[in-house]
């Protein structure tokens, strides 16, 4: 019973291509972009010739020091003289890239487009935290002197209180995904960990700990994405793009219920009737959900409902989204081992799907047989909610 | 005289912010290392892409294809000028500044970049002037300013 809305072309995703993510990368801006999108035109086999427009997404300007950066990077994504457009929801920016890009090709406009995500969060300096000041609100907010992981301790705190989850049920998350980044050639924080390297590493704003949270990174990623007629003459392989969605709550985020992300929900919503899904928690057999804070995953599971709210943290331990378990999440290794340059993490777990759901995941590919995988992003003040569902 | 010239934000209401970042350190990239080992030598790089230079050296050809770096040797004109008088906060400049668009003959492009001349024009051929060896630290200021020839 889908697709429930009309469009002219069928969608597929036919490559993708990412770099190293690292903390710090010689590359300038448009030589991280370019290695991406060579990456990705090269594993459909195709040439910038053979692309008619092109989406590129980057968070801030602040990050990388360029203003317009997304113009500033666009040779090396491919975009000189033809079509190109930056999309930008802040953190939620990564997975809106191959929405962009969908509706690009969905609309007839363009039979082919190349996607490129990019950042690089290093040259800000003392440190990237400075940029991120500017999303609180400069006069009821800032005053007090936030910084980014006050808003993630509040929520966090308030999600453990809401759910009766405790840091250990929590910190798994970041024990998983650290593991399931250990087999990803581009991570940059995998590692083998305990619970207990959770609770006692560092307190950076209580109850977030530096293992709860994903690092400061550079890194670019790509996909190329065609319409049905041209998907098929590409590759034997398309993965299908069913459903997309997006949703923006207000920058009022204290006045919500911290604990369960609505705009999530009403994006997963969107994503899910589109491509015919009515009961995600069985019908998903992928999931890619965004975890720049292992809450953060949690949470989003919960919003994207593959779980009961409150319910993650339960299904967590038993192995339920473990890589050999039912319903696996964040099989990369997500923003907590593989790294989190914000735009292009976004596509890195979208990539992900696209390798899943082709079998081409090697030491990752997750047990189970998969059919369909969805994909989300949040952004800016806990508002912005993108998600994508991609099958095979 | 605009109101920020005068620096008076104690005199409209305002609430106040200020930048936490101090500054950006950015990455030369992989190109931008060789133009930084070239112009400690004195010279002034291109890229090449089939049968044209582009200078400043493109990052990436007009394919898509990084292009192979060679040196520029011009000689240089001014494509188009304009005279600095004033800084941004509004003091006169000793001596009348000209900024100008040079373009080596060889090659597609430019740099923009000062003219050491009270008599410029376009068209004026004009050569480059490097700070002695010892000084240069691979930065576009390398390069003192251009000089008619």
């Amino acid at each position: 019973m889908r697709p429930n809305i009309h469009v002219k072309n069928k969608v597929a995703v036919v490559g993708a291509g990412l770099t190293l993510f690292r903390r710090r990368m010689l590359e300038t801006p448009r030589e991280l972009a370019w290695e991406a999108a060579s990456m990705a035109l090269e594993s459909a086999g195709l040439t910038l010739k053979d692309i008619d427009c092109i989406v590129i997404g980057t968070a801030p300007d602040a990050f990388d020091g360029v203003h317009l950066n997304g113009e500033y990077l666009a040779d090396g994504a491919g975009g000189v003289n033809k079509p190109t457009v930056r999309v930008y929801v802040g953190g939620g920016t990564g997975v809106f890239v191959p929405i962009a890009a969908w509706w690009h090709v969905a609309s007839g406009l363009c039979r082919t487009v190349l996607a490129v995500a990019e950042e690089k969060m290093s040259p800000a300096h003392p440190h990237p935290q400075g940029v991120f000041a500017y999303i609180w609100d400069p006069v009821l907010e800032r005053p007090l002197g936030p910084n980014l992981i006050w808003i993630f301790a509040l929520e966090m705190r308030r999600y453990m209180h809401k759910c009766g989850a405790k840091k250990e049920d929590i910190a798994l998350v970041s024990v998983k995904n650290k593991a399931n980044a250990l087999d990803h050639p581009a991570a940059q924080a995998a590692a083998k960990i305990t619970v207990e390297d959770v609770l006692n590493s560092e307190v950076l704003v209580w109850p977030v700990n530096r293992l709860d949270i994903s690092p400061v990174s550079d890194g670019a990623a790509a996909l190329v994405l065609a319409s049905e007629n041209e998907a098929r003459r590409i590759t034997d392989s398309p993965v299908w793009v069913e459903g997309v969605g997006f949703t923006l709550d207000n920058t009022h985020w204290y006045n919500r219920e911290l604990g369960y992300p609505r705009y999530v929900q009403y994006a997963a919503r969107m994503a899910y009737k589109m491509a015919g899904i009515e009961r995600p928690w069985r019908e998903i057999d992928v999931a890619e959900p965004y975890d720049p804070f292992d809450y953060k995953e949690l949470h989003h599971i919960e919003g994207l409902m593959l779980a009961r709210p409150c319910e993650a943290p339960k299904l967590l331990k038993e192995g339920h989204f473990n890589r050999d378990g039912d319903l696996p999440t964040s099989p990369s290794g997500g923003l907590l081992g593989v790294g989190n340059p914000i735009a292009a993490a976004g596509v890195m777990k979208v990539a992900e799907l696209f390798w899943q759901l082709r079998y081409e995941a090697g030491a990752r590919q997750v047990k189970k047989p998969v059919h369909r995988g969805v994909a989300q992003a949040w952004g800016d003040l806990m508002q912005a909610g993108t998600v994508i569902v991609l099958g095979n | 005289m605009s109101w920020w010239k005068e620096n008076v934000a104690s005199r409209i209401r305002h609430y106040p912010g200020s930048m936490e970042v101090e500054k950006y350190v950015y990455t030369p990239g992989v190109h931008g290392l060789e133009q930084a080992k070239a112009l400690k030598e004195g010279k002034i790089l291109g890229s090449k892409c089939g049968d044209t230079i582009y200078v400043p050296p493109l990052t990436l050809c007009p394919d898509h294809k990084p292009g192979e770096l060679v040196e520029v040797k011009g000689p240089w004109r001014v494509v188009t000028y304009t005279v600095i008088t004033e800084t941004m906060d509004g003091r006169k400049l000793e001596k009348p500044e000209v900024i100008a668009v040079v373009k080596p003959d060889d090659a597609e492009g430019g740099l923009i970049h000062r003219v050491e001349s009270d008599q410029v024009y376009i068209g004026m051929e004009v050569e480059p002037v490097f700070k002695p060896e010892a000084e240069r630290k691979g930065t576009i200021d390398d390069i003192l300013y251009f000089k008619p020839k």
